[in-house]
């Protein structure tokens, strides 16, 4: 396509500068007449009628989730949040859902069916290696099937504008091996093991818990992310920083400095000492 | 060429004519001191409202170089990311509103009347009233900044993000309601320059040699008509949200935020187009005089002028193609989109066509023009490309859309707007810009244009989302951001020279020839000394009256031609028939004044005072601006006329009074109420809207019944009868009766007005509980509003009348306040018709 | 058979086939709204029928008001640019453009009943 445009661009232009020149003998009106008809009128009609015929020739294919009664696999629904992703995984067989955040891992080579949600303002999931973006929208679900085709490791960033922290609202899509995906997801479904550390209790204690959820723990709180086996996630923050002790331990002390407009308070006022071992308690989680 | 000093000179010309010729200049002479800025005449206006939006223009440069600065590396921390925010959504705005469509309404208003060979557009206190609302509500929006308080939710304003107060604080309320005080401006303009390209032409201008850029405008302004109301609607919806909590966007309640999307674009695109066919129009104007001959396929220019602004229309959804709407309506509108490629082709061939047909004179303003086509078919090559909709599902809301928007709008637009500075600024002053600055600023403007705004297609198509505060070292984006932020300032810099050249003092350079390009079309008549335009308004013959007919400038200036004189000291113009030219009437117009000023600030009042929720100011202002309106056209309008016919020359004896469909008073009610009629509808498009997303829209909540509804359509409907009898009544001669039939019309309205209330009222519906209550009392409140600016109406008939200022012969208002009731009628009918029946119907 | 008499002169008649292709596009894109919103995946037929049924309607309208302005137009016997000062040529001239329109209008309507042929569902 870019090479067609760039090629009806030069023919364009060319006539435009061929035009421009003052020395040429001028045309007939009859033949300038013509020009207009075939050049702007009639090929460009027959051009675009036939790209339009095949891009309306690929529209179902692209998104062929909706046949009805298709997608009885896995579903993933991802609610957008500001500024954040909740993610459950759906078991094709009914089963609990598998509670996690602002990551997203998928099998090779099957359809994965979205349900994209949002609970506050409008946001869109888009992983641009995989295939367009869908708005998530309130009051509405909205359907997406990807299918991811070799393994790897896939940045997706919220595509509507979504408040302050809008550039800082990404995740990490994996794409891995059908096996190995069932096994983590498997291990997923149980809590961390390092999830009765020392940590915890100083997490507790300070109420993380109300806005957190750590399965295993009696922290339930569903307005944050889900952080049940964050030390396995390669990020925190929604994509904004590499996932270390450094870090997690400045996002705790100052989310609002890492992410404006975030809805976690500062909890820089607890000793040093705690945010560590908070820190190294969730990092842990894996 | 004789100068104008020369043929003033006192032994020059004969005493009678000089007298002739000195009393019109008075008449039409600018008011000095202070009271320069009371003048309504078209050219201060047009200078005054090009200046401003020039000035808000910088203004969202200096916003977007911000941006670029914060985005030139990754992780940067310049600006905040909430004055991030603030700033790129005040540039589009302050870009879309306050610069793009302004501007033309600016270079509208300033060239048509010498372009049609008018003294004047047929209504220059509504153009001053316009001009003096958008400069107000465009300091408004912008000095929002300053206080932190800017609007911070992206130019089209998506709701939740844009309806939660937290989140959005008072920016929410500055956008929407400065920028619908702004609409009314437009929509002022639209009217103003339809009644004047359809009745104000010079006599045996037919309209197969209407100047081309009448013909833009026409349907640029038609387009206004239609587009900005839906906008206007959901500006409404949108702060009654805001205001009082009606749900109409919270779908906890049954609202939907996609009918905001909707409604936005439904004025969004065809806005695209009202920007962009006003720039061709100044090319199409430009390319002739280069070529030094007529355009070729003139036809073919009208073609796609009204074939842009139907298509334009078809458009709305592609900016929707990710929200989830079932494929096949996606499919419609990519559709329409590519269609609308084809007269977009055929605007670009008649101008390939016309160049090859002629010989070009390769100027500074072709330069800008040829330069501006370059990037703008990019544009549209990408614009064919983002409206396949799988593509789209790619592109939508990355830098590639970035990217091709700027494209087209800086290509079609920027660059054909500052040929057009390049081009008419010997109209404004009777000085040439300098050739070396031109091509010195255009060099720089599309260099850095391209530089800046290429690349963007690039990162955008690696994945950059757009209205991104930052991002991310090593994901390729790096390099790209940098490029484009170098290539801004490059052509910040171009704009600068050219904004030196336009303001650096001229006055020692010699006075330029009065038609320096040697162009063919009438505006170049125009001497930027005189204030009236036309020294004669002259019989058109041609296309292009100055290349083939013959000593037309000679005999024009010597006042040759119609009205050549002002002997009752008044400001006249003709008005002709639409299809022929034929002169029909001679038309007073309006002098300078402060009501204008005055109306425009009280109006403006009551916008600021909304904003901050004051409700005794805004009813304050609100009293204010009707009593200046109602003063205003007690004083300035509807005037009876000393005598029943003028001489305006040549013999021709023309009437100096019309009402009816004969006036271009008659015309401008009918083109606003078709706007009105526009809003309403978009109004009546949202309450069918929530009933197709809702298995049931009503909810089991009260609806306002059938009684009270049918009781008050029948009421209307009476109420119109009665002002359709005052008026056959008053044109019988039977004053009393006509009276009569006003009083009754005003009581019937009344009532009418009560039992529309009644509905909602005693089934005790509740707006904020559900969408369902809350756009019905949308619609009962829209119809009620206008009943009351209706009673309004027949109250100031009946006052006119008593007055003896209304008579058997002088019946303009009736005539006009009857076609408002006919629009009313509709209104109330269409109303009360679907929220009694509809839910019963179901 | 004279649709508009031939003292009546208007400009509306210019915007004919543009106007025809609007209500087809609202029509159509109004139709498949509502169905998909109301009915769901059940007899998509009646969505295609109806399409099918409003293009043709449009087209034959669109082919009629253009064979009246190329009857205006003097049935292509004069040639463009119409620029003479006369009431003749001011009606070649919107013969020519409305024949234009016609032509324009025909091919967007084209256009938009294209998606009948890929797209058979509510599938979003």
């Amino acid at each position: 396509m870019a090479i067609a445009g760039g090629f009806i661009w030069l023919t364009v232009i060319g006539l435009l500068a061929h035009a421009t020149r003052h020395e040429r003998t001028p045309i007939d009106e009859r033949v300038a007449s013509r020009l207009i008809f075939w050049g702007g009128a009639a090929i460009p009609s027959l051009l675009l009628f036939l790209l339009l015929g095949y891009a309306l020739w690929l529209m179902p294919g692209l998104r062929p989730f909706a046949r009805a009664g298709e997608a009885n696999g896995l579903r993933i629904e991802v609610t957008g949040e500001q500024f954040w992703w909740r993610v459950a995984y759906h078991p094709a067989d009914g089963g609990v859902p598998i509670l996690s955040a602002n990551e997203i891992r998928l099998p090779v080579g099957e359809r994965v069916e979205f349900l994209l949600k949002s609970t506050d303002v409008i946001h869109s999931f888009w992983i641009p290696a995989l295939g367009g973006k869908m708005d998530m929208i309130p009051g509405r679900v909205n359907r997406l099937s990807l299918l991811a085709t070799k393994p790897g490791t896939y940045r997706g960033p919220c595509a509507e504008y979504c408040g302050t922290s809008h550039a800082l609202m990404t995740f990490t899509a994996v794409a891995m091996q059908p096996a190995a995906f069932r096994e983590w997801l498997a291990v997923r479904a149980n809590p961390s093991p390092g999830a009765s550390l020392p940590g915890r209790d100083i997490f507790l204690r300070n109420g993380c818990g109300a806005c957190h959820r750590v399965a295993g723990t009696q922290a339930e709180g569903g307005v944050g992310p889900d952080l049940s086996h964050m030390g396995s996630r390669g990020t925190i923050g929604a994509g904004v920083l590499t996932t270390d002790d450094e870090a997690v331990r400045s996002f705790i002390a100052h989310p609002h400095l890492i992410k404006p407009g975030s809805k976690m308070p500062d909890f820089n006022m607890l000793p040093q000492q705690d945010i560590a071992e908070i820190a190294s308690w969730l990092k842990g989680l894996e | 060429m004789t100068t104008l000093k020369a043929r003033i000179k006192r032994n020059a010309l004969p005493s009678a004519e000089k007298i002739e010729e000195e009393q019109l200049r008075l008449v039409w002479k600018t008011p000095i001191g202070w009271r320069y800025w009371t003048s309504v005449n078209n050219t201060q206006v047009g200078l005054w409202y090009g200046g401003a939006a020039f000035a808000f223009m910088l203004f969202g440069g200096v916003l977007a170089l911000l941006v670029r600065t914060q985005l030139a590396v990754p992780g940067n921390n310049f600006l905040s990311a909430d004055f991030y925010n603030q700033a790129f959504t005040l540039h589009g705005t302050v870009m879309m509103f306050l610069f793009a469509v302004p501007i033309f309404e600016a270079v509208a208003i300033f060239l048509l009347p010498p372009m049609l060979g008018a003294r004047e557009l047929p209504f220059p206190r509504l153009g001053a009233f316009g001009f003096w609302s958008f400069l107000i509500g465009g300091v408004f929006v912008c000095g929002s900044i300053f206080f932190d308080a800017a609007p911070s939710s992206g130019w089209f304003m998506y709701p939740p993000l844009a309806t939660d107060k937290a989140y959005s604080g008072i920016g929410a309320d500055i956008w929407l309601l400065g920028l619908s005080f702004i609409e009314v401006a437009s929509i002022a303009a639209a009217v103003e320059l339809i009644v004047g390209i359809m009745k104000c032409r010079a006599p045996g201008m037919r309209i197969n040699l209407m100047p081309l850029f009448a013909w833009y405008l026409l349907i640029v302004a038609g387009m206004i008509l239609f587009a900005f109301p839906p906008l206007i609607a959901g500006d409404i919806l949108f702060e009654m949200q805001r205001m009082f909590d009606w749900p109409f966007f919270d779908p906890t309640r049954g609202g939907d935020p996609l009918l905001w999307q909707h409604l936005f674009w439904i004025f969004g695109h065809p806005e695209v187009y009202i920007i962009f066919l006003p720039a061709i129009a100044l090319m199409a104007m430009i390319v002739p005089t280069f070529s030094q001959r007529p355009i070729v396929g003139y036809s073919w220019i009208v073609l796609a002028a009204v074939g842009t602004g139907f298509l334009s229309f078809g458009l709305w959804v592609h900016h929707m193609f990710a929200t989830g709407l079932p494929q096949i309506s996606l499919a419609f509108f990519s559709a329409a989109s590519e269609a609308v490629a084809i007269p977009t082709g055929v605007q670009i061939f008649v101008f390939i066509a016309t160049m090859l047909a002629g010989r070009v004179i390769f100027s500074v303003p072709m330069l800008f023009g040829a330069g501006g086509l370059a990037i703008f078919v990019i544009g549209g090559l990408t614009g064919v490309m983002v409206a396949l909709v799988p593509f789209d599902w790619q592109a939508h809301d990355t830098y590639f859309i970035v990217a091709h928007l700027h494209y087209v709008l800086i290509g079609g637009m920027l660059f054909p707007l500052v040929a057009g500075v390049y081009y008419y600024y010997p109209l404004i002053n009777a000085r040439m810009l300098s050739p070396r600055l031109g091509r010195t600023a255009f060099w720089l403007m599309f260099a850095g244009f391209n530089v800046a705004f290429f690349p963007m297609h690039l990162s955008g198509l690696r994945g950059m989302p757009r209205r991104v505060f930052t991002y991310p070292e090593g994901i390729g984006w790096d390099w790209l951001n940098l490029i484009s932020t170098i290539g801004a300032y490059v052509f910040a810099a171009g704009v600068l020279v050219v904004v030196f050249d336009v303001v650096r003092p001229k006055h020692r350079e010699p006075r330029s020839e009065q038609n320096p390009w040697k162009a063919g079309t009438l505006e170049w008549l125009n001497e930027p000394e005189e204030n009236w335009g036309v020294r004669s308004i002259p019989i058109i013959e041609s296309r292009y009256p100055l290349w083939d007919q013959a000593d037309l400038m000679q005999k024009v200036n010597e006042g040759a031609y119609y009205l050549r004189s002002a002997k009752e000291n008044r400001r006249e113009t003709l008005i002709t028939s639409v299809l022929d030219a034929h002169p029909l009437q001679c038309q007073r117009v309006a002098t300078s004044t402060t009501i204008t000023i005055i109306s425009a600030a009280l109006l403006g009042g009551v916008f600021v005072a909304l904003t901050f929720e004051l409700w005794i100011l805004a009813l304050l202002s609100g009293i204010g601006t009707l009593s200046a309106v109602l003063w205003w056209l007690w004083t300035g309008t509807g005037e009876t006329p000393e005598k029943k016919t003028k001489d305006v020359g040549l013999g021709l004896r023309l009437p100096l009074y019309a009402s009816g469909p004969d006036s271009v008073g008659w015309w401008a009610m009918f083109i606003t109420m078709v706007g009105d009629g526009t809003a309403f509808a978009s109004l009546i498009f949202g309450y069918f809207f929530y009933w197709t997303i809702h298995p049931d829209f009503t909810l089991g909540q009260p609806g306002p019944g059938m009684r009270w509804p049918m009781i008050a359509l029948s009421l209307f409907v009476a109420a119109w009868a009665a002002m359709l009898g005052a008026r056959r009544l008053n044109a019988s001669g039977w004053i009393d009766g006509a009276r009569l039939a006003l009083v009754a019309a005003f009581l019937l309205t009344l009532a009418a007005s009560a039992a529309g209330f009644a509905g909602p009222w005693q089934h005790d519906m509740q707006p904020t509980a559900h969408v369902y209550p809350a756009i019905v009392w949308i619609l009962v409140i829209w119809a009620l509003a206008h009943a009351a600016v209706g009673s309004v109406m027949q109250l100031y008939c009946l006052a006119r009348s008593l007055a003896g200022r209304l008579t058997r012969e002088h019946d303009m208002e009736l005539h006009n306040v009857a076609l408002y009731w006919h629009f009313m009628a509709i209104t109330a009918v269409i109303t009360f018709a679907v929220i009694g029946l509809f839910p019963e119907a179901m | 058979m004279r649709i508009i008499p031939k003292e009546v002169e208007t400009l509306w008649t210019l915007f004919t086939a543009p106007v025809i292709w609007a209500g087809h596009f609202l029509a159509c894109y109004a139709l498949a709204a509502i169905w998909c919103a109301k009915r769901g995946d059940l007899g998509f037929a009646v969505v295609q029928a109806g399409i099918v049924a409003m293009t043709l309607a449009a087209l034959a309208m669109i082919v009629l008001s253009g064979w009246l302005a190329w009857r205006q137009w003097g049935f292509g016997t004069n040639d463009p640019p119409h620029d003479d000062p006369t009431a003749t040529d001011r009606n070649l001239f919107q013969g020519f453009a409305t024949l234009l329109l016609c032509g324009l209008s025909f091919v967007a309507v084209l256009y938009v009943a294209l998606p009948l042929l890929f797209i058979d569902g509510c599938s979003s």
